[in-house]
């Protein structure tokens, strides 16, 4: 009976992330994010037939199997962006550490300014990181992963859409500090607005993403257990 | 058809044991990082070095990359337990993404093209 249900709410999960897919790329609407909308999807079919979420958390074990190996291949875009660290690592990993710094410890104010518990806080803090290692960091210091993922995808989705527009606002123009902003901040959303902008903006990007992931999860425990 | 199958599974399964690798040094030594970081910086190692190409990872990566957002929906559905929240704290929760964000994108492009200016000059 236990295998039935793992199917089927394979199944379901799998379907709503092939419709908003389709939906996504067919009308390029952020509401139509893959993980928003896909599993704003699931929620309500198990709100709508009245399952409790303990019977779908066995399917999730299964489903999320491949997500390990997933994340170890994220080496691979890194690798071949290797020449623009080559070229200015320095100065690269110097601006990826200030903002993601930037972004760790407003979150951190803003979070405990505002009388937030304490371990929704931690989960709001990889917010910038790209979301299998932002889940990881959030389980370690003593956050949930599904918020964690919830800002994951709001920060990213608010970041793809707005930032390029608020770039240009603060007067950021040289196209690979764009790219290198946009990777550090909004993790795949932003690189794929910066590859918009052009190949080397878009490798900025790629660099950033994945330096930022690497730095926020040697420092975020760290800050953790010092400030909370 | 078979023989694409099987360089697939086998794709995969070296990923796995990267990550396995990663998670297993990550706890015997009691470092403070992710496994999955320090198995993506092993395999960065490999391809740098040359132990792996990565042609040798094109299927499996290529696959597991593109649809990589599937594997957070089935863990956002978890957010099923924390609707009351949410909506309790919708507007600190939003400012935080918005004014975090703009701050971090504000100080790394504003830094890096002020860098970027000077070294031309």
């Amino acid at each position: 009976m236990n295998y039935l249900y793992i199917a089927a709410f394979s199944l379901l999960t799998i379907g709503a992330y092939k419709l908003s897919r389709w939906l996504f790329f067919r009308y390029g609407s952020p509401l139509f994010n893959m993980v928003f909308f896909g599993s704003v999807l699931v929620i309500l079919t198990l709100i709508i037939f009245k399952i409790p979420y303990s019977m779908y958390e066995p399917s999730k074990d299964v489903m999320t199997f491949l997500l390990g190996p997933a994340t170890v291949a994220l080496a691979i875009p890194l690798y071949q962006n290797r020449m623009v660290l080559r070229k200015k690592g320095v100065r690269i990993i110097g601006c990826v550490v200030m903002g993601s710094l930037a972004s760790v410890f407003s979150v951190i104010l803003i979070g405990i300014g505002s009388g937030m518990e304490k371990f929704v806080v931690i989960s709001a803090i990889p917010k910038s990181v790209t979301a299998p290692i932002a889940i990881e960091i959030a389980q370690i210091s003593g956050g949930d992963p599904a918020l964690a993922v919830a800002f994951v995808v709001a920060t990213g989705t608010f970041g793809g859409a707005m930032g390029p527009t608020l770039l240009k606002w603060l007067g950021i123009v040289e196209k690979d500090a764009r790219g290198l902003a946009l990777g550090t901040v909004a993790h795949a959303q932003g690189v794929g607005m910066a590859l918009i902008e052009g190949d080397s903006p878009g490798a900025m990007a790629s660099s950033a993403m994945a330096l930022a992931a690497v730095f926020t999860s040697i420092i975020a425990p760290l800050l953790v257990m010092i400030l909370l | 058809m078979l023989k694409k199958t099987s360089l697939f599974v086998g794709q995969v399964l070296f990923l796995w044991l990267v990550y396995e690798a990663g998670n297993k040094i990550v706890s015997f030594f009691g470092l403070p990082i992710p496994g999955n970081v320090l198995g993506m910086i092993l395999l960065f190692l490999m391809l740098l070095t040359g132990i792996v190409k990565v042609e040798q990872l094109a299927l499996a990566s290529n696959f597991l990359l593109k649809h990589i957002t599937f594997f957070f929906i089935p863990i956002a559905v978890g957010l099923i337990n924390w609707v009351d929240l949410f909506l309790q704290h919708i507007l600190a929760l939003t400012m935080m993404v918005l004014i975090s964000a703009i701050l971090a994108f504000y100080l790394t492009g504003f830094l890096f093209q002020y860098l970027q200016r000077r070294s031309e000059k």
